[in-house]
């Protein structure tokens, strides 16, 4: 550890050094991996062109140079910052991103449509705005975050903050097919949940690096089970709390499952023990189960899963649609534009931008398809864990295993319920889906994991877990 | 220390478990694309609920059904938004081919050979690669090996009343007729703009005109079911064809006493003090023969026999078929009698045994082909753009050696031919040609009218078809269903090929 280092950064040196004198550094491996995810996108556009108009040529030539451009300047960027930061994540991120533009092409233009100054934006339009918008939120996070102490030293305000986001979607929050997840505020609208993980993460890493030694070394028995002290095991009861509240209030599983998966594995890496993750899956089935017994709606959920093909017309439909779509695609997939019948000018699964889009992605790239973009997300979580594991101390470890989690886990949650693994939850496939608030969200996610495996900058502070321990144990720390 | 010590403990190994975990998860996640992808996906892609089949439904052409001399059986209409529905050119023929609608979805033919008449392709190799083709969709024509002429005249032979005709070709399985009535009108059930006022109406219907009684209707055989018998009783060698029973002529006044319960008999007072063989048996239809054969068989025999012609289990055919049964196998006898009082009662076709019509095609094309069964079959041959795909002649085994069908082929012709048994089979014989046959009347208990049954092949020395005929609660099989079989025959070995 840098304890040295760490005494030695006095705190007005945390000041962000943004622009600083120009060293540019060349990243050869992202060029490269870029080039390439640039070559199988052109590759896509044109089979999706041929498909559709029957004509040889890039399907939306605008709408991909614009994506690439946006991806060599992120490029460009982050050479001229002259950072030492991962250079797999942009390529890995920029491949889904790329695929998630083909397929918005591909499907009715009219699924959504918004009005930004007065000029009107189709589905693909409106995802190429917001794509992007997140390459630009990665890279300026990516660049500009040198010093994590805004975020170490608040992690209490960052709670009350997500708390406080939480209450205003329930109090103020738009009501969605039953689920109140989109919050309005003026012109623009979003769902703060996509935030909310974030924040959560940033929370869990501040309070595990602290209390790491604690929850590792001290033991409560409970019955059989040996236990840490009980007291501090209150956030994890918290936690468990918010999760349900956020089943009852928004009714949203998915962001439930989400936080309560990327708390439980986060716990698990912070302290090695399983009889934590042990109390922490009984709760939630406990809680799973009174939740079923109270919520007409959740135990639908769980019928559906169960079988959804006693009802497929009705509340199956959209599930068994999602199987027939991979069943068609079979092993090398439609091809882009090639699948998704259209009944009524309509495709198959109505939520498919949102909800259902490795759905479409099997019928039309297969399961070699389907396998390709599940390595990706792994590639992404490789990453994400790596920089945890090589960051300087817990808090940066922990916050940069809790980012990947929550890439990891809300890939893992949807692609579940789309392949009837899990039940299915309304939550966003990362960097493919349609919609703002999820790909923003993510981008900051993957903007503060590049910002985090960046070893040339500020050593992080003193631990200040010594302090806690000192007072608990009347031992000094040297 | 030990604060720096905990704090300390490096996150590797707990990371690599985490990771491990979520790759382990990915992992299944690629199984569960795998399972749908390919495991389950010849039966999602394929089934009626599917998009591309629903899409398909209503722009490709489906595939339209022939009979055996080209005839046209449906047919696509554009309606006035220029979606295609199904035509059929008469009601004789719904039963069989079904119908295709939008709003009701499939039944019959148009069912079973949905995929192929939508065209989807079958065969995996051709899905994986199917985003290489132009084309996804090649509707295959179905060529029946029904005939339409013959269909219309067993339609039109049945009447206003119920029944069902089975006509085959034992030495193929063909089936050339099946008809069930009352028929009903499939173009209208297709037809978008009628569709829902029929349908509500064939459903409430007390005639229950959408069930397919040759295939589905089961029925009490009566003495049509003394065939299996027969073919049960020499098959397992209990009897021969000249075998005799000395109870049989001391019975024939007051009945044969099986534990208590008297097996009656009434038809034949010219043969009543005579010891009667196979072919007096069954010329004569005498039930205490029969029960005495079947006594004689045992349960266990004559279930197994009857369960090598198709008992038992559903029939494979190109439509849904309803189980036959000897007995409801409720008894702790052999075969699930319950006493030798039902196995000799089931003997002569009056106890717990229900049959298809199709079964009793069977039983019979058993016979005629010389105790070789043919699977049963509407579809010949499968044409799209692809080619012609021919369906073969399959045998479903040997039943009972041909010295044996033989036997129960000459008793069958003496039950048509012979000067007593023509009373009971009044206008089943084809002029100038030898016919068999065996005529039924099921009692069906309480005051109702029985079945009237009648089976049979021509010719009989070198049979080409083998017919079922039954007429729900019309009285003697002699009377009324003999002289339906004698029509068709006559108009498929004289009219036809």
């Amino acid at each position: 550890m840098t304890a040295e280092a760490g005494r030695a950064s006095p705190r007005v040196a945390s000041l962000p050094r943004v622009l600083g004198p120009i060293r540019p550094r060349p990243r050869w491996q992202e060029l490269r991996l870029l080039v390439l995810v640039a070559l199988a996108l052109g590759i896509g556009s044109v089979s999706l062109g041929a498909t559709m108009t029957g004509t040889f040529a890039l399907h939306d030539p605008w709408g991909l140079g614009i994506y690439l451009a946006a991806l060599g300047g992120a490029h460009v960027a982050q050479v001229l910052a002259g950072r030492r930061t991962d250079q797999i994540l942009l390529p890995a991120v920029a491949m889904l991103g790329g695929i998630s533009l083909l397929l918005m092409e591909r499907l009715p233009q009219d699924l959504v449509v918004q009005r930004f100054f007065g000029a009107s934006f189709g589905l693909a339009e409106v995802q190429l705005i917001w794509l992007v918008g997140a390459i630009l939120v990665a890279t300026t996070v990516s660049i500009v975050v040198r010093s994590d102490n805004w975020l170490r030293r608040y992690k209490y305000t960052w709670a009350a903050v997500g708390v406080g986001l939480l209450l205003l979607t329930f109090v103020l929050g738009t009501e969605i097919n039953g689920q109140r997840l989109t919050l309005q505020i003026g012109p623009v609208s979003g769902q703060p949940s996509e935030l909310l993980k974030v924040i959560l993460v940033v929370f869990l890493a501040g309070y595990l690096s602290e209390n790491r030694a604690l929850l590792v070394e001290q033991d409560t028995w409970l019955g059989p089970l040996r236990l840490p002290p009980l007291p501090y095991l209150a956030p994890m009861v918290a936690m468990w709390a918010i999760a349900l509240g956020i089943v009852v209030v928004q009714r949203d599983l998915g962001a439930a499952l989400l936080f309560f998966g990327v708390f439980l594995a986060l716990l698990y890496a912070a302290t090695g023990r399983v009889s934590l993750v042990v109390v922490g899956l009984v709760l939630f089935l406990l809680g799973s189960a009174a939740m079923a017994n109270l919520f007409d709606h959740i135990r639908t959920r769980i019928d559906i899963w169960i079988d959804p093909f006693s009802d497929p017309l009705g509340a199956g439909y959209q599930v068994i649609q999602a199987l027939h779509a991979f069943a068609r695609g079979g092993l090398l997939g439609m091809g882009l534009g090639g699948g998704l019948p259209e009944i009524g000018g309509r495709p198959p699964i109505p939520e498919i931008h949102t909800d259902f889009p490795l759905a479409a992605l099997g019928e039309e790239l297969g399961i070699v398809g389907v396998v390709a973009i599940l390595g990706i997300y792994l590639v992404i979580i490789q990453r994400g864990l790596r920089i945890g594991v090589a960051a300087a101390d817990d808090f940066r470890s922990l916050l940069a295993i809790g980012l990947a989690l929550v890439i990891g886990i809300q890939a893992f949650i949807i692609a579940a319920g789309n392949l009837k693994v899990l039940p299915l939850t309304g939550v966003t496939l990362p960097f493919i889906s349609y919609g703002g608030s999820s790909l923003l969200a993510n981008a900051l996610v993957i903007g503060l994991l590049l910002a985090l495996s960046d070893k040339g900058v500020e050593p992080p502070p003193r631990p200040t877990a010594s302090s806690r321990w000192r007072r608990l144990t009347r031992r000094g720390p040297d | 220390m030990l604060g720096r010590t905990g704090a300390s403990r490096p996150l590797g190994p707990t990371t690599i478990h985490v990771a491990l975990l979520l790759s382990a998860a990915f992992g299944i996640l690629a199984g569960a694309a795998g399972y749908w992808g390919v495991l389950r996906a010849p039966e999602l892609a394929r089934s009626p609920d599917d998009a591309a089949v629903i899409a398909a439904s209503r722009t490709v052409p489906r595939g339209r059904i022939l009979d055996r001399d080209g005839t046209v059986l449906a047919r696509n209409e554009p309606d006035q938004h220029g979606e295609l529905y199904r035509v059929y050119p008469s009601p004789t023929v719904s039963q069989v081919i079904g119908y295709a609608s939008r709003i009701y979805g499939r039944a019959g033919l148009e069912r079973t050979y949905d995929a192929e008449l939508t065209g989807l392709a079958g065969d995996p190799l051709t899905d994986a690669f199917a985003k290489f083709g132009a084309e996804r969709f090649d509707p295959k024509d179905l060529t029946l090996s029904l005939s339409y002429d013959l269909q219309r005249a067993a339609v039109s032979a049945l009447g206003k009343r119920r029944g069902a005709v089975v006509m085959l070709d034992p030495r193929t399985g063909e089936v050339l007729a099946l008809a069930s009535t009352p028929t009903y009108d499939a173009s209208r059930l297709a037809d978008p703009a009628t569709a829902a006022a029929t349908f509500e109406a064939l459903r409430d219907s007390k005639a229950q005109p959408l069930l397919p009684r040759a295939t589905l209707g089961r029925y009490v055989p009566g003495s049509v079911f003394k065939i299996v018998t027969a073919i049960a009783g020499l098959g397992s060698g209990a009897i021969t064809a000249e075998t005799t029973f000395k109870e049989q002529p001391r019975s024939e006044r007051n009945g044969l006493l099986v534990e208590g319960f008297r097996v009656r008999d009434g038809h034949h007072p010219e043969t009543g003090s005579k010891a009667l063989d196979l072919i007096g048996a069954t010329e004569v239809s005498c039930n205490i023969w029969y029960a005495l054969t079947g006594l004689e068989t045992g349960g266990q025999a004559l279930v197994d026999h009857a369960a090598r012609m198709g008992f038992g289990a559903p029939i494979p055919f190109d439509l849904p078929t309803a189980v036959s049964q000897v007995t409801n196998g409720g008894g702790t006898d052999p075969g699930g009698f319950v006493d030798d009082v039902e196995l000799a009662n089931a003997s002569y076709g009056q106890a717990e045994t229900f049959v298809t019509p199709l079964q009793m095609a069977l039983v019979v094309g058993t016979v005629a082909n010389d105790g070789e069964l043919m699977r049963p079959r509407l579809v010949t041959a499968l044409t799209g753009r692809s080619g012609t795909r021919s369906i073969a002649p399959e045998s479903m085994g040997r039943v009972l050696s041909s010295t044996d069908a033989r036997a129960i082929n000459a008793a069958m012709v003496k039950a048509v031919e012979g000067p007593l048994g023509r009373r009971f089979t009044t206008g089943a014989k084809v002029s100038g040609v030898t016919t068999a046959g065996k005529s039924g009347t099921a009692e069906l208990g309480g005051s109702g009218e029985p079945h009237s049954w009648f089976i049979g092949f021509a010719p009989a020395d070198d049979p080409q078809v083998a017919i079922v005929v039954l007429v729900e609660q019309a009285g003697r099989g002699g009377e009324v269903a003999a002289p339906i079989a004698g029509r068709l025959l006559t108009r498929w070995l004289k009219g036809g090929e």
